[in-house]
């Protein structure tokens, strides 16, 4: 070996053990207590990940042990019932840095750069000097391979040890089918509270609500978050740019690298949101000619191209008209299930949560949701919890500095009915908020990768989709109210006035007297009462609304449920039939009801699990006030109605459906979808619904009065 | 004009409000009951009882909201339940009352203090007297020393005669919560004034000094603001014995409110100011000008003080030059001074100087 060669190797050796030194901060291993937390997400996430793109619902396990309380020694165990990895593969996993494709997709991903697990296998190595279990079976092989991979920090390579194969058995002696065990020992510290590997997993699960996350503290206490729902999350694409989004010289380098024989092919094909006429009227605003071959512009040319693309030459005044880019390289959590991730491991009374159309920043997709979870018994003096994700990883540090905070602090929450200091900052109250920022290029301040950096546009999105929560929650608080006085009011002429009329005839010593009368002028109104509850037997959601009269004259109306249609919900036991209004809107009208009568609606929601629905708004038509409903709008069921119609003549079905997409900044071209070719500009195996979807607008009139449901589900 | 009602008539007079619910809900509307605004908003100066009364401001308390109809299943109770004491020959306290509610169910008071609220509704309602539906106050009455007699009638049913100078203790003598004649009687007096006192530590300043004996007054401790059997008492000697009554307090707003409970009525007995308020009393002090006048040692006024003080100047009771100078002059320094704070200048200076002085000016010494 030459004397350079051995300088290099020696560099090398240096390097990894002041690799780590140097870069423990955005690693994840600059505390003891960061450490732990850091190894259990590197293999969580490894988990989750490989569950996902082998579409199976993911069951782990995670156990820590304190192996030497003195010297800060902790055993750290994950299991999962994943694919598995081929024996083979193991050792590349675990042992090669940046290994992986990762790293330059277009897409949304968890670990999205970084030196996932084998950061941790390192940092094992180094704090104790022992190698990583793992224990690996696939479905193909009747055993399971184990090897113990460490690191020579000599050779700067993977070693690996003890290889061989097991029969690997669970612990109730069932045979593993396959799965991936990893035990390791480093040097960390276990620690309780906000920043904990407990706060990390119950984060963890809320955001995967698919998943069932157990996990047994180091006092052997077993925490457990089951599976909330069979629904795995939807498969990711890489998409190809965004006009919008596109750097000059990247630009050059698709003209350069193109085989295409005209313009619009090539802008039609290597582009997202691109359709046959938006790739004419870019070739007009840009002054090149259709038939142009892409090889062949000349630098001015593309300048002018970008511009065009930018927004900044137009037509007739205007910018060309784009679509967004599709949206399913974004993977949202989606409205429903944020709601059951947020109510298994938050007990509260109310969940609003929201899940903004998928928008662009500089040409990257990206789509903010968010979710609020109120009362119940979080402590209302405090401030709230803040819950902050990015592409479904739980952001657990730099709380302050993160975008999503500042979201949250921007908003005035007094007018919402939290309390809150200067009418900024942080708010006060029994309530949790869920941000989660979904992007295939998330900004973090630092390496740290703990906090999002600054983006206006993003920040928009965030505070929009907040403020809209919020106003959720105003409307909760205020029907709660509402609910409480009519509640009084029952136990008014229930249970207080039949006493008042009983003891007052029994001191007179004269009869009872009647007291329909003065129930109706006590109430003198029209309630109604809704319940939402979930069948255990029958597995379906039943839903009753009595109305009752409590005027002194006949009242008709006709009563109108919510119904989360387009989420497959199925209309049962509905014997009073009734008729559909609008896609999750059903109506009925009701026999007359005579001054002092009660008539009884009632119905179940199938092909729903438990927890979907949980509330449903009820709306009447009629000239006298419905206390505990709200009066239809009849622009806004016009609005839903006019949407449907659009849906149903580009032959869509929007049963199933989740995007309501609409265009924001990019105007939809309705001929453009029904006719041409969609999958251009859009990746080949995408669901074709979803996105065209994108191409109708959202009903621009306002929801009235307690009907942001329609379009989210239940709340 | 406030009268005792036989056990037969106090029954019919609470028939009458329970009838008003009732005949309410066979006509089909919402069982109710009446009363007088019993704020300062609703008092008044009745120039032939020469004190304050409620005016003719009412309310009606129905059973439209759950809180009023409740309160209305409550005054059901409590109209059964002194129907039973008058049937029984029993009294009770307004505390035991409060917590016999517990067995009425949804008629169970909320608090003590609702229970005493609502018999003084009853009281105004059917216009008799808390005596008459055998509810006693749990407060002690006032205290007195003084060379003046009379007679108490005991345990056993006895008269005893009692001089209040002679056949006491340090402590006085103490009244009983009935001072109504069927239970005591003055007999006689050698007395020019009665000076009823806020605090004890006073009352026994003035005791320990003989200033009964070298003034020729009867003391009476008020024990703060004071019960109803104290000003009944003290309405009695005033008109029975035609004695002036000269009342001493601290110097704050709550004494001015003591003061005009004594001689002009409390809003929230108004309904039987006649009964128990005595118009010919004098407040001596200590005043707003006697803080400054004797360079008293002092506190600042709270936050509360000041509310006190401002709602005082619109209430019609204080409504006299004399009364809006002091409460205004009070606003003014924003200082409030207890009356042992005399004692800056020596424990003989209140009996020695002070009074004489103050007397000196009502024209009694």
């Amino acid at each position: 070996m030459g004397i350079a060669q051995k300088l290099a190797d020696k560099q090398k050796q240096v390097a990894i053990s002041e690799f780590f030194e140097k870069n423990k901060h955005f690693l994840g291993f600059d505390s003891l207590a960061r450490s732990l937390i850091t190894a259990v997400k590197e293999s969580v996430d490894n988990s989750l990940d490989a569950c996902e793109e082998a579409r199976m619902l993911p069951t782990l396990k995670i156990q820590i042990n304190k192996i030497d309380a003195k010297k800060d020694i902790i055993e750290m165990k994950t299991t999962d019932n994943g694919p598995g990895i081929p024996q083979k593969s193991v050792e590349k996993v675990f042992g090669q840095l940046l290994f992986g494709s990762r790293f330059h997709a277009i897409r949304q991903s968890r670990g999205q750069q970084g030196i996932g697990i084998t950061g941790v296998v390192m940092y094992c190595q180094l704090t104790t000097g022992r190698p990583t279990h793992v224990r690996s079976k696939i479905a193909t092989e009747p055993t399971a391979s184990v090897v113990d991979i460490g690191l020579d920090t000599r050779k700067n390579k993977a070693t690996k040890s003890n290889a061989g194969r097991e029969i690997w058995e669970d612990e109730n002696g069932e045979l593993v089918e396959h799965g991936l065990e990893v035990t390791c020992r480093m040097k960390a510290k276990y620690q309780k509270g906000r920043q904990s590997v407990w706060q990390y997993l119950r984060m963890t699960s809320i955001v995967n609500p698919h998943a069932d996350i157990t996990f047994i503290d180091p006092e052997g206490e077993v925490h457990h978050w089951p599976r909330v729902t069979e629904r795995l999350p939807r498969i990711v694409e890489s998409i190809k740019p965004h006009p919008r989004g596109i750097h000059l010289g990247q630009l050059q380098r698709m003209c350069n690298e193109s085989q295409d024989s005209r313009m619009t092919v090539f802008l039609r094909g290597n582009f997202s949101g691109v359709s046959s006429r938006s790739a004419k009227e870019l070739c007009e605003a840009s002054e090149i000619s259709e038939k142009t071959k892409p090889k062949g512009l000349k630098s001015d040319q593309i300048r002018s191209l970008l511009e065009a693309m930018q927004g900044e030459k137009t037509i007739a005044g205007k910018p060309v008209k784009l679509l967004k880019p599709p949206t399913n390289c974004l993977s949202p959590i989606e409205e429903m299930l944020i709601k059951k991730g947020l109510s298994k491991t938050i007990d509260s009374r109310f969940i609003s949560t929201m899940t903004r159309v998928p928008s662009v920043t500089n040409g990257n997709p990206y789509q903010v949701e968010v979710g609020l979870i109120f009362g119940g018994s979080m402590a209302a003096d405090k401030h709230v919890e803040v819950l902050r994700f990015a592409n479904r990883v739980p952001l657990m540090y730099q709380q302050g500095g993160c975008l999503l905070t500042k979201a949250i602090e921007a908003v005035n929450w007094r007018q919402y009915g939290l309390e809150q200091a200067g009418g900024k900052g942080l708010p006060k109250g029994p309530a949790a908020i869920l941000v989660h920022l979904a992007s295939t290029n998330v900004q973090f301040t630092s390496e740290a990768k703990e906090a999002l950096a600054d983006n206006a546009e993003v920040m928009e999105e965030a505070r929009k989709a907040i403020m809209e929560m919020g106003r959720g929650l105003k409307k909760h608080l205020m029907k709660k109210k509402k609910m409480a006085k009519t509640q009084e009011k029952f136990e008014l002429i229930n249970d207080i006035l039949p006493a008042i009329a009983e003891k007052s005839a029994q001191i007179l010593d004269r009869p009872i007297p009647d007291l329909a009368g003065s129930i109706t002028k006590i109430m003198s109104a029209v309630i109604s009462e809704t319940q939402t509850t979930w069948n255990k037997e029958t597995k379906m959601t039943d839903v009753s609304v009595v109305l009752f009269n409590y005027t002194s004259r006949a009242r008709s109306y006709t009563i109108l449920c919510t119904w989360p249609e387009k989420f497959g919900a199925t209309l049962e036991n509905n014997e009073m039939g009734g008729r559909k209004e609008a896609t999750g809107v059903w109506a009925w009208k009701l026999a007359t009801l005579d001054p002092g009568e009660r008539i009884t609606l009632s119905y179940s929601l199938g092909g729903l699990e438990k927890g979907d629905w949980t509330e449903t708004d009820v709306f009447y038509r009629g000239s006298q006030e419905v206390i505990g409903a709200s009066k239809m709008d009849e622009k806004f069921l016009d609005e839903i109605r006019q949407q449907e119609k659009a849906l149903k003549e580009a032959g869509m079905d929007i049963i199933e459906t989740r995007d309501t997409g609409s265009l924001l900044d990019f105007e939809g071209d309705e001929d453009e979808s029904s006719d041409a070719e969609p999958s251009e500009a859009i990746p080949t195996d995408a669901e074709p619904t979803e996105v065209v979807l994108d191409e109708f607008d959202q009903p621009t009139v306002e929801a009235p009065e307690g009907q942001s449901t329609l379009f989210g589900g239940g709340n | 004009m406030v009268k005792r009602h036989s056990p037969e008539e106090t029954k019919v007079a609470m028939h009458g409000v329970v009838a008003e619910m009732y005949d309410k809900m066979v006509k089909g509307e919402p069982p109710s009951m009446t009363l007088p605004v019993r704020t300062k908003n609703n008092i008044g100066f009745d120039a032939k009882l020469g004190v304050y009364k409620y005016g003719k401001k009412r309310s009606t308390r129905d059973a439209t909201s759950l809180g009023s109809a409740k309160q209305l299943l409550r005054t059901l109770h409590v109209v059964e339940f002194i129907e039973q004491m008058i049937d029984a020959g029993k009294s009770s306290t307004l505390r035991e009352m409060y917590y016999i509610s517990e067995s009425w169910g949804m008629g169970k008071f909320g608090t003590q203090n609702d229970s005493n609220n609502l018999a003084e509704d009853l009281e105004i309602v059917t216009k008799c007297l808390r005596e008459d539906f055998k509810l006693r106050p749990e407060e002690d009455g006032a205290r007195m020393i003084g060379n003046l007699t009379l007679r108490e009638r005991n345990r056993r049913g006895e008269w005893m005669r009692i001089n209040a100078r002679d056949d006491v203790g340090d402590s006085g003598y103490g009244l009983p919560y009935n001072v109504e004649e069927e239970k005591i009687e003055l007999l006689e007096h050698d007395i020019d004034f009665i000076m009823a006192i806020e605090t004890g530590g006073m009352f026994d300043r003035l005791v320990e000094n003989g200033f009964d004996e070298d003034y020729r007054c009867g003391l009476l401790h008020l024990k703060g603001q004071p019960a109803r059997s104290t000003r009944r008492i003290m309405k009695r000697m005033s008109e029975e014995w035609d004695v002036p009554i000269i009342v001493f307090l601290d110097g704050d707003p709550w004494s001015f409110r003591i003061f005009a409970s004594i001689a002009y009525g409390a809003i929230k007995t108004a309904h039987i100011s006649e009964y128990l308020a005595t118009p010919s009393a004098s407040y001596l002090g200590i005043t707003s000008d006697d803080i400054v006048a004797y360079e008293l040692p002092s506190d600042d006024l709270s936050k509360k003080d000041i509310e006190a003080l401002n709602a005082e100047l619109t209430d019609p009771r204080f409504a006299d030059t004399w009364w809006q100078d002091q409460i205004n002059m009070m606003l003014d320094l924003g200082l409030k001074a207890e009356q042992q704070s005399l004692a800056k200048y020596g424990l003989d200076f209140v009996t020695d100087t002070y009074l004489p002085e103050k007397l000196k000016e009502l024209g009694l010494a």
